[in-house]
Parts: C-alpha cells; structure tokens; sequence
C-alpha cells in the first residue's frame, strides 16, 4: 500500500475562490493509499514548501502530489522540496487544478467536484510513478542569434563580449535591421544611423562573432546544448571573401532604376547594390530578378569592372551545418500592410485610405526615410508625388493597431511616441508647416516619454486631434482627410499635402514556419510566445531558445536592447556549466517486445531514435530494435502513441500510468 | 517481367490456365533452388483432398517440381515470413510466390522493415482470381465461385516481381459486391451502422485467427495481450471484442493491402475485409495514399509535413 501525500493549494484565493479546497483535501485523504492530505493558501511560499517537507518525514510519505497551479510554474519548485525532504523528486507530481479548474470555471460545486476527479486521477499517476535520475548531457558553448536588427546585434555582443562564440544569421545583405532605416530616434532625438552603425562594424570586428547575412535558417536538429542548424547561404553572386567593396560594379550597373527597398521603395538602386552606404558587410549582392545578366544571358558589366573578380554569376545556395547550445531568435517586425486584404489572412486593409493608390499617403517608415539625411530627399521633407514641401501634414495613429474589427487588437506600442517625434521632425524641417494627430489616445509610459510628448504638443505645435479617420481622397493636389473630433463632437475636414500614418506593427513574413523549424510556440498574430508572461519573458518553452525584440511582441529600442541583453544573460548561464541536466522524462524500449517495424523512428520529431542489433554470443544477429538516444528525446511521447505492441513508452508518463488514471474517473 | 501482354477477359478460366502457371512456377522454383539462389521457396502444395492446396516450404529442386497454382491457392504466403517461418529468412535468401494482393502485404512489410527486398526471390502470379468461401472448389474459375475480393481485384499483375508466371486474363463484367455492401453500410443511419457492427462484433469468439492469418499483425506481443496495463479486455464479450476490431482496423490503416485473409479465416463470418477497406478509402482520400503499391519509406500517418493540414491546432 502506498503512502501518498496530497497538498492543496489555495493560490492566495485564485484557487479557492471558486474551488472547495477544504473538501477537495478533505476528499484526497479518502483515497485509499493516501496517506495525508491538507490544505494551504500558498503552497510554493516557504512555509508551504516546509510543511510538505515535515508532512514527508512525519507519514512516512513515498509519493507526493501538490494540487495547484500548472506544473510549468511550479513542478520544479516541489520536486525540490520533495528532493530535499528525501524523496526522489520524480515521485512529485502536480495536479493542475487553477488554469484546468478555478480559472476557467464558474460554478463552484461542479468546479470543486472536477478538482477532486483532477486530484483523484493524479494520485493514480503518482502511485503508478518511478524513482528517475536526471540525465546529464553535455553542452555546446556556442551561440545562434537568428536576426540581425538591433535586438540580434545587441544579444550576439553580449554573448561574444562574454567569451563565448556567436554565430549570426541576417537574412538580408546587410545587418543593421529596422533602426538603421530609422531617422532620429524617441526621446533624445539622437541620430539613429550614429548609434546604430558603430554597432554594426562592432559586430563585424568582434573576433567571437561568426557573421552570416543573406542567410536563413534551413533546418533546426536536437535540444538544448546540443542543436545542429542548418544555415541556408543564398547565392550572393559576389564572393565575399574576394570583394574589397569599392563599388564601382554599382556605379558601372546599366540597370539603375530599381527601387530601394532600404528607402521604402522612395530611393533607386543598381541591379547590384548594397542596401545602404553604411551597409555590413559591404559586400554587394546581385538582385537576380532584376539583373539582365540573369534575365536576358547579356551584360556582364559588374564582372568587367569589377578589379579582384568577385563577381560570379554561377554561384549558387550553400548550405553549413552550425552546432550550438543556445539560439536567440530575434527576427524583427515588419509593417501592417494596409492597402488590401492580405490573402488568406484574417486581417482585413484599409482600402477606405487609399494607401497604395494616393502617394502621398505614406507609412511611418517611409517618413523615417524622408526625414533621414541618409534617404531619397537627403534629409528635406517633400512628398513623394512631385516632391513639393507638404504645408499641411496629416498624422494617424492606431492604423491597423487597436482595431479588432480589422483583426489586429493589440496596440503597437511605439506608433504614440514615433509620431510625436514625426511632428517635431517636421516642424524642425519646415518652419511654416502645421503637423495634425489623429489618436485615440496617447500612451507614453516610459522614462522621459510623457515630457517628450508633451514637448510635441506644447512647444511644437502639433495639433492632436482626438478621433479617428473615416475616410480619404484626393481632389487637386490635396488629401481631403475626413475625421471626427469626439472631444468637440464634430466633423473634421483637412485639406492635407501630406499623410503619415503609423501602421501597425506585426511579426515578420514567414515568422510561423521558423516557429515550426524551432519547434517554439506563437500566438494568433505568429508573434513567438514566451514560456511565462511575468517569469519567464524572455525564455521560450522549448528549453535553449530565447526571445530578444519586436519577434515577441511590438518593442521599442529601449525594451527591445534590454530584452536582447536578458537573452544573452541567459544564454551565458546556460553556458556557465559544462554539463547539463535534463529531466528524464524521456522514452524507452522494451526490447523484448520490440519488432523493429521502426514506426517510432520514422514519427521522431528529434531524431532521437536509432536502429540496434541484438546479437547472441557468437555474434549473430538476433533481431534489430529501437533505441532512444536519451540525450535528444523530447519526451513527446509521439512514439508510446505510434508503436502498435505498445513496446516504447515514456517515463513518466506509462501506458500503466495513464490507464489508471482513465480507470480513476 | 514478361507479363505486361494485353489483357483478355473470359467469362470462366479453365484449369490449363492454371497449369501453365504451375509449369512456370515449378521450373523457376526447381531452377533457384539448384543455383543455390535461394534456400528455399513458399509455395503451395496439393492439398491431402482433391482440389485443395496447402502452403508449403520447399528447399529441394525435387520438391520445388511438386509446387502447384490452382484458385485453391487462397492463402497470402507473406504471413510465412513474418510468424511460423521466420528462422528461414536467418538462413538466407527465400523465394516465395505472390498473388498481386500478396505482393502488395509484401511491399507492405518492406516499408515496415519486417523484410528486406534483396532477401527475397518474389515469382510472381498473374492471377484470374480465387475461389471464394463456402463455393464449390472443382473446375473451372467462374463468376459463381470467384471469392468476393477478387470480383474487384486491382492487382492482377504482381508488379515489382522478380519473375511473373502467366498471362493476364480476368473473368468479364463481375458485380462488385463488396463496394456495394459497402456504399449500403455506409448510407445507414449512425445508429443502424453502430447496431450493425455491434451484432457483428458480438458474435466474435476471440479465436485470434484474423491476427494471426495478417502479415501485418507480426507483433511478437499483442497488445492485447498484455495485460499490465490491459488496454482490451481478453475474454469474448461484446466490449472486448468491439475494442478490438476497433484497435485492428485502426492498426491496420495506411498498411492493409486488402489480402482480405482475415475474413476468409473468421468462423464467425465478420466481415472484416470492409472494415479494412473502409480505412483504406480514408486513407485514399485524405493523403491520396494506396497502401502496398510499392515499397515506401514512410506511410502517410507516419509523417509530418509542413503543409498538412493544421487548421485543428490553432
């Protein structure tokens, strides 16, 4: 007969305020084989932890079971406690009765009658459970930092600066991301290219940092300390390791009139180009849907020119093999795109502001770029359809943002602040011109952020109007901007020149299948999800993947550097050890049972599962059967549900032990 | 393969069809076995009474020139391979004769590593058809005692063979009976369908013999038969018994390649050959997968792609 322990907690009143706990315990004391129960209002603090540990020593207790939160919380918290009272910590299990119980119900009897079948159920499984050991594997103390913008620089320096080697993968020709193409940034007003670019050689230079741009992920194998990725080296057409980065294949290039994805599509580019002066590496790379040599077999001017014949038309896609330990994932943000609705997306445009067919209608971006001594105006303010300076200047903020029925409901976090900074960039730059701001309201929480704001309105003259836009058209050369004013409680008119607006902020192109390569989770909008929304903001749930920047959620450069550092933080504890210890919750065979149909290696999402042959004394082969690399399992438990003579089966978690407790309810 | 002749259909198939695929198995067989190809050949050998066949191991050429084909030759011979006649394949490579349907088992058990291709000597039979359960066994192959199976029988030609033994004929304009059993069970009501099964199903004695007769139940432990956890009740009553017609038919998805063995086999008449069919269709239209038709590295339901259809996770 066994002797378990049930603990139910109260989670302040999380818990109990829609759970009996009382009778809950009360109920789990009943069970035959339990040996103690209790009830307590915050389990994990530290005279929970204690009681636990008496209870242990004081009943004789062999099996534990904590009824509380999710086991993602604080699993590891009571196997410590049953550890230190004795117990093998794997005899410690958790029934989750707040986010499988009081949280997502309302009626307290049925809500109290399911935590007593949640806790009945898992006192079968602790009964049913093993004495384990963790597995030890070594660690890789190498780091991939996947985006090169400033969250990815930021991590990769802080890991390379640590000691350790970093490699990092830009998918575009150059590194430098977002804030490169930015003007001034909030709430300084600082040069962003100053800040930025000094950066950027810093990465270039760094002798821990293995740099690889026009390169994506291929392929992510293995676990934590131990992942092989598959880096993908798209064709460049120029040899990096040739080129000197004079330029002159630029300047010669016939094909001039491409447009510059670096200036929003505002600035021209040759066919080779790189995306912007300060660009690193400064190596050009050959846009080959817009090349002739490519389309048409005729030019060859960039190879002629070129001194040191880095230019090479044959190239092709190359493809490397990285082992690291730990991978950051800091891929960015792109912009809301507003004129339509993007196929197969929930996401609804704004067809109602003829973005795409009036070009004086522009993003915020590509304002950045007109107010950028660096973009296609050289700095001057002057609009895109015939280069006029606009004297009236519609802003509107929340396009895309905050609007539900359009799909997006989240707010995009820095549109208040960049616009606001885009009003006093203006009134800088043309004296005469009068900046308005549609908003909803205006939300500057931030260290110096309000002051900036208000700095805006105050001393920049930049009338805030609070309503939203119906609708926009041009008559002459104008925009007729039709809006409401709700604090007046009328209709407003703008003849606008000019009109900016602050798109929402959204995950990059492709962001769900690097989801799906990483094996890391993400969010109806495909922004990666954190393991915990307040604990754990910058860890992944798949353990060695961390989360830096605007992948996870809209940031600002502050957040998004101090998200970065906290990544490479974790990374170097991660790296502090040389061995790593790995829950054993991993798979086994039953060799004897085993027929080698070899379903389970062929379902393995971690590879982990390899052919063995069984041989008798002289060495004859007696059969072949599966083996699992404890090292790479995951603990899926894909194949316990594949093998069809139920010959593999995960610790933990048992055919035996979850049959009982399917018979427990 | 020299069987790729144009087509006839007749109305009855005479015995000397037969014979000539006899002659040619004998002479391949007496041949392979001579040259020490193989170790030994399964084949059929005429039954103790008239009319009748067995399956047989041979490994000498005197036995090898006894083998016989004759639509008394039901039997899926693969199964040899995997249960009773294991150890032979230690020994070295084995030839065997394959029906198209066999064929398909054995691509079947490839795919699932049970078999290695370069381990076998696969003398293929362009077969007409065999006789069905319960009709008379004597002379001509005709309409009357054609087995149900073979009525619809899409595997005459047992591509992938090393040699094949005859040339294609099939019986003209046969009912397909078993489709239209089919389409008849699934036009039913839930409830009429659920009661037909269970009648079904109730009657099953738990003899085992539907397991032990499929190629692909090669399990060394059933998991019905074990019995810590026990995940199907072992004594014959009504929900051990649907349980397990539930785990088999699931066992079998994606892999089945329609020997029907299992039905000719059950005492009981339960017609398990639609079961499996049935899972097959599912398996055609949602992965447009044919289990058996050749070997393959992984079935449909044993892997992942990034384009299936995810749209029940989010």
């Amino acid at each position: 007969m066994s002797r378990i322990g049930v603990f139910v907690c109260h989670c302040g009143e999380n818990i109990s305020r829609t759970v009996d706990v009382e009778q809950v315990a009360k109920a789990a004391g009943e069970i035959p084989g339990v040996a103690y129960s209790c009830d307590y209002k915050y389990m994990c603090s530290d005279p929970g932890q204690t009681l636990l540990k008496k209870a242990v020593a004081e009943h004789k207790l062999d099996g534990v079971l904590v009824a509380a939160c999710s086991p993602r919380m604080h699993e590891k918290t009571f196997r410590k406690a049953a550890e230190a009272a004795g117990l093998n910590p794997y005899l410690c299990e958790m029934a989750n009765i707040r986010e499988h119980c009081s949280w997502v119900h309302e009626d307290r009897g049925m809500a109290t009658a399911k935590a007593k079948d949640i806790v009945k159920l898992m006192v079968e499984r602790v009964r049913k459970g093993k004495s384990l050991a963790p597995i030890t594997v070594p660690v890789t103390k190498r780091a991939l930092v996947i985006g090169g913008g400033i969250a990815g620089i930021q991590a990769a320096l802080d890991i390379a600066d640590a000691g350790h080697k970093v490699v990092l993968v830009e998918r575009d020709p150059s590194i430098g991301g977002h804030m490169a193409q930015l003007s001034e940034t909030f709430p300084t007003l600082d040069c962003s290219q100053c800040i930025m670019t000094p950066k950027m050689v810093d990465v270039a230079n760094h002798p821990n940092i293995t740099l690889f741009t026009y390169s994506e992920i291929e392929k992510v194998e293995g676990y934590i300390g131990n992942f092989q990725v598959t880096v993908k080296h798209k064709a460049r057409s120029v040899d990096e390791k040739k080129c000197t980065g004079c330029g002159v294949c630029m300047t010669k290039c016939p094909k001039k009139k491409i447009p510059n994805e670096f200036d929003q599509g505002h600035g021209m580019r040759p066919a080779i180009y790189v995306p912007f002066p300060q660009a690193v590496p400064n190596t050009p790379v050959i846009d080959r849907e817009n090349c002739t040599m490519f389309q048409s077999g005729k030019c060859g001017v960039c190879a002629k020119v070129c001194g040191p014949g880095a230019v090479d038309y044959e190239q092709k896609d190359t493809f490397t093999v990285e082992d690291v330990g730990a991978i950051v994932v800091a891929t960015g943000f792109k912009l809301y795109t507003i004129d339509r609705k993007p196929e197969g997306s929930p996401i609804q445009g704004y067809g109602e502001f003829g973005y795409g067919t009036i070009p004086d209608i522009i993003d915020g971006m590509t304002f950045e770029r007109l107010a950028s001594a660096s973009g296609p105006t050289g700095g001057k303010i002057l609009r895109p359809s015939d280069g006029k300076e606009p004297k009236q200047v519609v802003f509107i903020q929340c396009v895309g943002s905050r609007a539900r029925e359009k799909g997006i409901s989240y707010c995009s976090k820095v549109c208040c602040m960049y616009t606001a900074k885009h009003t006093m960039l203006y009134h800088h730059k043309v004296h005469d011109g009068q900046a308005y701001v549609f908003f909803m309201d205006a939300r500057t929480p931030g260290k110096g952020y309000d002051e900036f704001w208000r700095r805006a309105v105050e001393e920049e003259e930049a009338v805030y109007i609070r309503g939203m836009v119906s609708r926009m058209y041009q008559r002459g050369d104008k925009i007729v901007v039709m809006g409401s004013d709700i604090q007046v409680g009328t209709q407003v008119e703008i003849e606008a020149d000019l009109v900016v607006l602050a798109t929402a902020v959204q995950p990059q192109d492709g962001a769900d299948l690097l989801a799906q390569k990483l094996g890391i989770s993400y969010d109806k909008y495909n922004f990666y999800s954190e393991a915990h929304a307040k604990l754990k903001p910058v860890e992944c749930a798949t353990a060695g993947i961390y989360l830096a920047g605007a992948c996870q959620g809209p940031k600002d450069i502050p957040d998004t550097v101090s998200q970065a550092s906290a990544a490479a933080a974790k990374v170097m504890t991660l790296f502090a050890k040389d061995q790593l210890e790995r829950d054993p919750v991993v798979a086994k065979v039953n060799e004897k049972y085993c027929v080698g149909c070899f379903a389970c290696k062929k379902v393995c999402a971690y590879g982990a599962i390899e052919e063995k042959e069984i041989r008798d004394r002289q060495g004859n082969l007696v059969k072949k059967v599966a083996y699992v690399n404890p090292g790479v399992c995951g603990g899926c438990g894909t194949c316990q549900a594949t093998c069809p003579s139920k010959s593999i089966e995960l610790d933990g978690y048992t055919d035996e032990q979850i049959m009982a407790m399917i018979e427990a309810l | 393969m020299n069987a790729k002749a144009s087509k006839t259909h007749v109305t009855c198939i005479e015995p000397a069809y037969y014979e000539a695929i006899t002659e040619a198995i004998r002479k391949e067989a007496v041949q392979i076995l001579k040259d020490e190809t193989v170790v030994g050949v399964v084949g059929y050998l005429p039954g103790r009474r008239k009319g009748t066949a067995s399956p047989a191991l041979v490994t000498t050429a005197e036995e090898a020139g006894k083998l016989i084909f004759s639509p008394a030759c039901v039997n899926n011979l693969s199964v040899y391979l995997t249960k009773a006649k294991k150890g032979v394949l230690k020994k070295g490579k084995v030839g065997i004769v394959a029906k198209g349907c066999d064929m398909r088992a054995l691509a079947g058990l490839i795919t699932e590593s049970q078999l290695q291709r370069e381990e076998l000597f696969i003398i293929g039979v362009v077969c007409p058809g065999v006789y069905g359960f319960g009709a008379e066994r004597t002379g001509t192959l005709t309409e009357a005692n054609i087995a149900r199976k073979c009525r619809e029988c899409s595997v005459h030609l047992p591509d992938g063979a090393d040699v094949a033994a005859g040339t294609h004929t099939e019986l003209a304009d046969l009912t397909p009976e078993e489709a239209e059993e089919m389409a008849r069970i699934e036009a039913m009501p839930q409830a009429e369908r659920w009661a037909f099964w269970k009648e079904h199903f109730s009657r099953c004695i738990r003899c085992m013999a539907c397991r032990q007769v499929c190629p692909f139940c090669y399990c060394e432990q059933c998991l019905c038969d074990k019995n810590r956890p026990q995940a199907v009740e072992s004594s014959p009553r009504p929900a051990g018994n649907m349980a397990w017609h539930l785990v088999r038919a699931m066992h079998l998805a994606g892999r089945c390649g329609g020997c029907a063995e299992c039905e000719r086999v059950c005492p009981m008449d339960i017609p398990l050959n639609l079961l499996n069919r049935r899972m097959a269709k599912e398996l055609k239209e949602l992965y447009d997968f044919e289990a058996g038709l050749n070997p393959v590295e992984k079935g449909p339901l044993n892997q992942y792609k990034e384009d299936d259809d995810q749209s029940f996770i989010k």
